[in-house]
């Protein structure tokens, strides 16, 4: 599996206005402060009240969308492997999740089970198809392929099994906080702060962890890792394992904390993942959150001024009009930093 | 298992065929991941559904200037997104196919929630006097005969002109792109300008595929351009296997006789768990062969070593 | 003296069996069921599959018990909520000897199938979608609806809000629909007749159902605190727009005013009660009186399986409409049952309902016209295949449950 351009082409990476000053400020810094400069002007235009309301609901989708891709950068950071399938895991963790409560287990134990088999279940897909093709070295295009069908032997298994009618996760998706003028729902606010700590340990983890650094190192370049006596194997069924455990989170968070779901949910909100980890530059954990938080600022940012309908496409303009400034994503290097 | 219901299938077939040739060329011919191809196919078959019914213009004058459409939408897709990476691509493609079938559901313009419809009477006119001829020679039996000979003929006419493409010096310095772009580029070729035009060929492509689709189905709902007309695409491309137009063909009939075939599966279960299943096999099938046989059926392991 | 009363009797006897009516051969029915399996539909696909089961077993049930031959079975496929897939699955359908089509859920796809395959083979078809644009084709008296049409519930919904608030004029409605034809049919016809009683329309507030947050739209749903909210939703979204509602703290229930698609005898579970306690709402009314809406309720519950949802009782009554009609045609196929529909929901006729099921069926078998009123309404199909009976039940939640208020006629 190389490392270098990995797929089908190699695009160019020269952002277009090739200013000193651009190459040296971090891009992260380049966001926050259009991101606060921003903020300020909505403030400016529709007063305080409606700008601070919408700056938390964009931050709660910032929460959902981040904790979701921090799997989906993380495996694509240390196995190059665009996982189509992610969405889906996200599905089936919550799935069990559901089922184990339905046999009288409580919530949390439930989702912490639901973690666990999930995370088992990446495991036993690396061994069973992943590790096969990158011994095979296969193309992107493959990979692409075998995550799509995983997709949907996932969703659909789920769906043979549970039906496609909506089901609850039972807890109270009403209850909120409210400070001044503004409010923010307890289960929400539960997720942002979860997805938040969930990055930060990922990024501390990936940085001062010997696994960390040794994820670090197979992504770098795997044959070096190798030979400098990294198990590369058991590195790589670690990310998977990470990977599983935080879709499987990521869904039950959602799930709890949206109020219903059915088996299509992962796979609907796949996009939007996707999005928010190559708008933040896909391989590094931090990027699942700048990307995050930059979809769900700007989805509802927008809500100020458009109608709610084109919330989506919104989305997905942003990410398109962010890849032109930045061709590689807000924290996207030449070579990719976890 | 009528005949009503196959030829049905092979109008879908034929559909999918010439979307997947657009496919081809860029994935199997260029080394381009265009996820966004559904996109296309949209722009080209509500350009034409708008052009009849709100502009009044003929369906014939309006195909041609919805093929013109969708290519200038592949060339303002193409031009700022091919420079970056190419998983970057993908995902730019698939934003931009989302964007698309977003305005259509939103946009009043494009009919909004309520689609088009009405677009489609001078094709019915044509289709019913060309059933008219067919019962002369013995096959009037089916209504949806005349729609299946015009889709298989069209694919017929489009993998002809893929295939004298690729034979031509246009086509060689395209695969030299897809092997190795450095090289390409070394050797003075304008690899940006190639790369549009193969983008360019495959949105137009995906508009004709559009205009059989709206002839078939007799009405333009966003829905039936989501990802997943793209994904299934894929699944025909890997079926027939990659740099093999003909192995298109091959591909979208099988993979559309496999799936629409699973419709019958008698076990017991409801309608559901049958529903459910049948998408399982499907997934089944792609992941075999994707590890199995990844060059497809038509195509070669050799094509398959890509950097 | 006694051989010739013999020979009387014998002959009497002889000549009465010869009178008998020969026995019509059994009808064997086979009810296709046009289901949203998969895609982004698919919530619906179980309920509306126990709903035609149901309804399928029980007039099983009460033929036998009528004694009328006719037995039905039901068969079903995945529209995948796209057309193209719709007509593939119909044609499936057909070819396994379905004689009429329960669904599909959205008008894109009931037009693909009638104008690819049953208007041709006048199949009757009976979709659950009430778009208005599904009369601008013509389809040969092949599809009939069993749900009021958005116009007519679009004045059943001016008028429950009228009821509360005592006048329209200069009352402030706050729309909010969910993006897809439905909602924005309702909402349209609404917004013109709330208007043109001289109220005013906040909004529409539109909003995508793949979402992950609602809080934007709720936030404009109750701002300035309108004097009504117009909600026309699904119970799968109303889940999470209906939390985030409450959660703005200023959303009242009570103010709220929800459509047929949000009907249902108990609020699921998976939707806050704090969303929908003292909502009202409209939907297809049936005489009162007549225990239709306990009896399928009853039939539902004793089938367990999944919950109320959506416009299943409508699919219900398409099932039973179907029967009754092959049941008048003495025959399954396809074009007696399209021409027989009529026959069982002739306006003037003698009514029959739900609780009497195994009369009608009697009635129809000995060749009577007939009225069947439905659970979800009455029909008395117009020559374009919709209900004409514009009879609305206005709802209230009460402790979870819906209880209906009154009955009005939308047209009046």
């Amino acid at each position: 599996m190389r490392r270098s351009d990995s797929s089908l082409g190699r695009g160019g990476d020269a952002p277009p206005f090739a200013s000193a000053l651009w190459r040296r400020t971090p891009p992260i810094a380049w966001l926050a402060i259009a991101l606060v400069l921003i903020g300020l002007m909505l403030t400016a235009v529709v007063g305080p009240t409606a700008a601070g309301q919408a700056t938390l609901n964009g931050l709660v989708g910032a929460g959902y969308f981040a904790l979701g891709a921090v799997g989906l950068t993380l495996v694509y950071g240390v196995l190059r492997l665009v996982n189509f399938a992610h969405g889906d895991m996200l599905t089936f963790g919550t799935y069990v999740t559901l089922g184990v409560t339905a046999l009288g287990v409580p919530f949390w134990p439930s989702a912490a089970v639901g973690m666990i088999v999930t995370a088992l279940l990446a495991i036993l897909l690396d061994r069973v198809i992943w590790e096969p093709m990158r011994r095979a070295r296969t193309s992107t295009l493959q990979l692409f392929l075998v995550a799509t069908g995983l997709a949907l032997v996932l969703r659909y298994s789920v769906q043979f099994f549970a039906g496609s009618q909506v089901r609850t996760v039972g807890l109270d998706t009403t209850s909120s906080l409210n400070f001044g003028p503004w409010h923010l729902g307890t289960l929400q606010l539960d997720v942002m702060l979860v997805g938040l700590a969930t990055i930060l340990l990922t990024g501390a983890g990936l940085r001062y962890t010997r696994l960390g650094k040794e994820m670090r190192a197979v992504a770098d370049n795997i044959a070096l890792a190798e030979v400098t006596g990294i198990d590369t194997r058991r590195t790589i069924r670690a990310t998977w394992l990470v990977a599983g455990g935080l879709a499987a989170l990521a869904g039950i968070l959602y799930a709890a904390s949206i109020g219903t779901i059915n088996p299509n949910f992962g796979f609907t909100i796949l996009l939007s993942l996707f999005a928010a980890a190559v708008l933040g530059g896909i391989g590094n954990a931090y990027g699942a959150l700048a990307g995050g938080v930059v979809i769900g600022l700007s989805q509802e940012w927008s809500t100020l001024f458009f109608n709610t309908r084109w919330k989506p496409a919104i989305g997905f303009a942003i990410l398109i009009l962010t890849l032109l400034l930045m061709p590689r994503g807000i924290f996207g290097r030449k070579k990719a930093r976890l | 298992m009528s005949a009503d219901f196959w030829l049905g299938v092979g109008v879908t077939a034929g559909v999918y065929g010439i979307f997947v040739l657009g496919l081809q060329i860029n994935v199997g011919f260029t080394g381009l991941l265009n996820l966004g191809q559904a996109g296309f196919m949209g722009i080209g078959a509500y350009a034409m559904g708008m052009l009849v019914t709100n502009a009044g213009w003929s369906i014939w004058a309006a195909m041609p200037a919805a093929v013109l459409i969708a290519v200038a939408a592949g060339l303002l897709v193409g031009l700022p997104s091919l420079r970056l990476r190419s998983d970057y691509f993908a995902i730019a493609t698939i934003a931009f196919a989302e964007i698309v079938r977003d305005t259509f559901q939103n946009a009043a313009f494009a009919g909004g929630n309520q689609g088009i419809i009405g677009y489609d009477q001078e094709w019915r006119d044509t289709a019913s006097w060309l059933l008219r001829q067919l019962a002369h020679i013995g096959l009037g039996g089916d209504t949806q005969l005349p729609l299946f000979i015009v889709v298989w003929l069209c694919f017929g006419l489009c993998l002809a002109g893929l295939k004298f493409l690729q034979a031509s010096p246009w086509g060689r310095v395209l695969r030299a792109i897809r092997e190795d772009e450095d090289a390409a580029a070394a050797l003075g070729k304008n690899v940006l300008a190639y790369k549009l035009q193969s983008l360019a060929i495959a949105a137009a492509l995906a508009a004709v595929a559009g205009f059989f689709l709206a002839l078939n189905v007799t009405y333009l709902y966003p829905s039936e351009f989501d990802p997943t007309f793209t994904f299934l695409g894929y699944a025909v491309l890997v079926l027939g296997g990659f740099a093999s137009y003909g192995g298109v063909a091959i591909g979208s009939v099988l993979l559309w006789s496999v799936m629409e075939g699973l419709r019958f599966l008698h076990l017991p279960l409801s309608t559901g768990q049958l529903g459910s299943l049948r998408f399982v096999l499907i997934g089944l099938i792609l992941i075999l062969l994707s590890m199995l046989r990844p060059q497809g059926l038509l195509g070669r392991k050799a094509e398959m070593q890509l950097r | 003296m006694i051989r010739s009363t013999l020979v009387g009797v014998a002959l009497v006897a002889s000549l009465s069996i010869a009178s008998i009516p020969a026995r019509a051969d059994p009808v064997n029915l086979t009810i296709g069921k046009l289901l949203e399996v998969t895609g982004p539909l698919s919530d619906t696909g179980p309920s509306q599959d126990k709903a035609v089961k149901i309804a399928v077993e029980y007039a099983n049930e009460q033929a036998t018990k009528a004694g009328v031959a006719i037995q039905a079975k039901d068969i079903g496929a995945d529209v995948q909520g796209d057309p193209q897939a719709a007509l593939s699955a119909a044609r499936s359908l057909i070819d396994q000897g379905a004689s009429c089509l329960i669904g599909p859920a959205i008008t894109p796809e009931s037009i693909a199938i009638a104008n690819g395959v049953t208007i041709q083979k006048r199949v009757t078809i009976w979709p659950v979608g009430t778009s208005m644009r599904l009369r601008t084709i013509k389809d040969e008296g092949t599809i009939f609806r069993t749900v009021p049409p958005d116009s007519l519930q679009a004045l059943a919904l001016v008028d429950a809000a009228i009821d509360k608030l005592g006048t329209a004029e200069g009352k402030v409605a706050s729309v909010v629909y969910r993006n897809e034809p439905y909602g924005e049919g309702l909402a349209r016809d609404f917004s013109a007749a709330w208007q043109a009683k001289g109220g005013k329309i906040q909004g529409p507030v539109v909003f995508d159902p793949a979402q992950a947050t609602f809080d934007s739209e709720a936030g404009q749903t109750v701002a300035n605190n309108p004097d009504a909210y117009i909600i026309i939703d699904y119970p799968d979204t109303y889940a999470k727009l209906g939390a985030a509602l409450v959660r703005t703290g200023k959303f009242d229930p009570t103010k709220a005013f929800v459509a047929d698609a949000l009907a249902f005898s108990t609020v699921p579970n998976n939707i806050p009660p704090q969303a929908i306690e003292g909502a009202r709402g409209t939907r297809g009314g049936t005489p009162t009186g007549t225990d239709a809406y306990k009896i399928f309720d009853d039939l539902w519950q004793k089938a367990g399986g999944v919950e109320h949802y959506s416009l299943d009782a409508n699919s219900f009554d398409s099932a039973t409409l179907c029967f009754l009609a092959a049941a008048a045609a003495k025959s399954s196929d396809p074009g007696a049952i399209t021409d027989h529909v009529r026959a069982v929901t002739t306006p003037g006729a003698q009514k029959y309902y739900l609780s009497n099921l195994a009369d009608a069926l009697k009635a129809v078998d000995s060749g009577q016209k007939i009225d069947y009123v439905g659970v979800a309404g009455a029909f008395e199909f117009a020559a374009n295949g919709d209900p004409t009976v514009s009879l609305f039940d206005i709802f209230e939640y009460q402790q979870g449950k819906l209880v209906v208020l009154k009955q009005i006629d939308a047209s009046k």
